[in-house]
């Protein structure tokens, strides 16, 4: 191959990476601080909370996610009513699945991170005085991060893998420019080099984990 | 002056009686020790005056204020900012000290002060830095708890409840989780604030602590306060014969 085709390749994918990346962002953005939310409604004494939650988690982790991102992309256009019928963009559609069905997973790491933290800390900032989101907030969740940094690194790689699902609503993710570009080019060399970026993007999220957990090493 | 009241206090767990017509009531500068087999129900009646548990019955007045009462027989709490206020007077330090492992001793000395009490940090940090003077561990405030001994952790628990100036400091069997040579160094510190006059009451399995530092014991069996009075009074004239079975049980085993 030339080297200006090997550029002009290189750029496909690029662009194409992009895409990946910024599914990769919005969904962690919105499924971590809802997976919390999730981990709590599921920790609810209250039944007709944690029954809803536990239903939801079951849907999101049983089903596979390429269904959900066909489900919410063609659902609110072809199930309901005359009228009713929404065209979701199909970028947001990815999003709306993908956090979702990562919420799901990061509320069961939540929920074990925050049952292992040992009953002694909740009773010694209660007879503090401390309210209970101050205790939640400034005593629990900050040592239930340092327990769960390994469980959500898992996550967080398997999502930016995952992103490469989303071709299925025809976004033009890292994944199908590499495929398209390979059935044009009679060459598996596109899908070889996708997979070296989906590795070098994995190569800094493995590094930040590693630089996180070794802030937080400072106490155990 | 009176700083707590107990009149008639049940509590049981999953219909099981674990304290049953407990009364009690602790004077200011007062120094109570509270002894008796396992499972006497000493930690529940603890914890049950911290708020950490809900009676079932009874009534539990702290300086006037009444955190619980049973008019017809079930217990009503007050509302919840009485109770904040109520647990700003007492402080607790368990047998496991559950320090916060995430913050360093200065912090979990200063952060109820700073964040419930809403006391300047600075203000916080020099009495913070007094109390640990006071406990002879000065040299440990940026140390983390993981890098601390036993002794010094619970000394460090006794100086974050200190931190809060509470007007009663409970002690739930405070040298049970030490090895015994790290027992004396907590007990130094017990000591020393008794002899401030800071108003306790300290569940213990120490005997001769119990004996030189309380003004009065009260003893416990099967979720009853059997027998009640000076140190004197309860390990050398025990009336009681539960009392006397279990003193003697205790002098041969120690």
């Amino acid at each position: 191959m030339e080297w200006t085709n090997l550029i002009k390749l290189l750029n496909l994918l690029c662009s194409g990476a992009l895409t990946s990346i910024q599914l990769f962002c919005y969904t962690l953005l919105f499924s971590l601080p809802l997976g919390l939310a999730v981990a709590l409604g599921r920790m609810s004494k209250r039944p007709y909370i944690r029954g809803p939650i536990k239903f939801y988690i079951l849907i999101m982790r049983g089903t596979p996610l390429l269904l959900q991102i066909i489900f919410v992309y063609f659902a609110p256009s072809f199930m309901m009513p005359e009228g009713f019928r929404i065209n979701l963009d199909r970028f947001v559609a990815a999003v709306i699945a993908f956090s979702l069905n990562y919420a799901a997973y990061f509320a069961e790491i939540y929920r074990g991170g925050i049952e292992s933290i040992p009953q002694g800390q909740y009773e010694a900032a209660a007879v503090l005085g401390f309210t209970k989101s101050q205790t939640f907030f400034r005593i629990i969740l900050p040592q239930v991060i340092k327990r769960i940094l390994p469980p959500i690194s898992n996550e967080v790689i398997t999502l930016v893998k995952d992103t490469a699902l989303i071709q299925v609503l025809g976004i033009s993710e890292l994944f199908r420019v590499a495929k398209n570009e390979s059935s044009r080019l009679f060459s598996t060399l596109p899908l070889f080099v996708a997979g070296l970026f989906y590795l070098a993007m994995n190569w800094v999220v493995t590094r930040v984990f590693h630089l996180a957990e070794k802030k937080l090493s400072y106490y155990k | 002056m009176q700083i707590l009241h107990v009149e008639y206090l049940r509590k049981s767990f999953d219909g099981q009686t674990i304290l049953s017509n407990v009364s009690l009531e602790i004077s200011k500068g007062e120094v109570i020790a509270v002894i008796g087999p396992s499972g006497s129900g000493k930690s529940t009646l603890l914890r049950c005056l911290t708020l950490l548990e809900r009676i079932d019955q009874g009534k539990i007045t702290v300086e006037g204020d009444v955190m619980v009462d049973s008019p017809n027989g079930h217990p009503r709490y007050a509302p919840e900012e009485t109770l904040r206020k109520i647990r700003l007077k007492l402080g607790m330090v368990f047998q496991n000290f559950n320090l916060f492992p995430h913050f360093s001793v200065l912090q979990n000395i200063t952060e109820a002060p700073v964040h419930v009490a809403g006391v300047p940090y600075e203000v916080a940090k020099a009495n913070a830095l007094e109390l640990l003077e006071k406990i002879g561990l000065s040299d440990k405030a940026d140390a983390y708890p993981y890098q601390l001994s036993g002794g010094q952790s619970q000394r460090v628990a006794i100086a974050r409840a200190l931190a809060m100036k509470p007007d009663v400091l409970f002690f739930d069997e405070p040298t049970s989780a030490l090895d015994p040579e790290l027992t004396g160094e907590v007990l130094k510190v017990i000591r020393a604030l008794a002899a401030e006059h800071m108003t306790m009451m300290v569940v213990t399995h120490e005997m001769a602590f119990a004996r030189d530092v309380a003004d009065r014991v009260i003893f416990m069996d099967n979720g009853q306060i059997i027998e009640t009075g000076t140190p004197d009074q309860i390990f050398l004239n025990p009336t009681n014969e539960r009392t006397k079975t279990f003193l003697q049980r205790f002098s041969e085993n120690g």
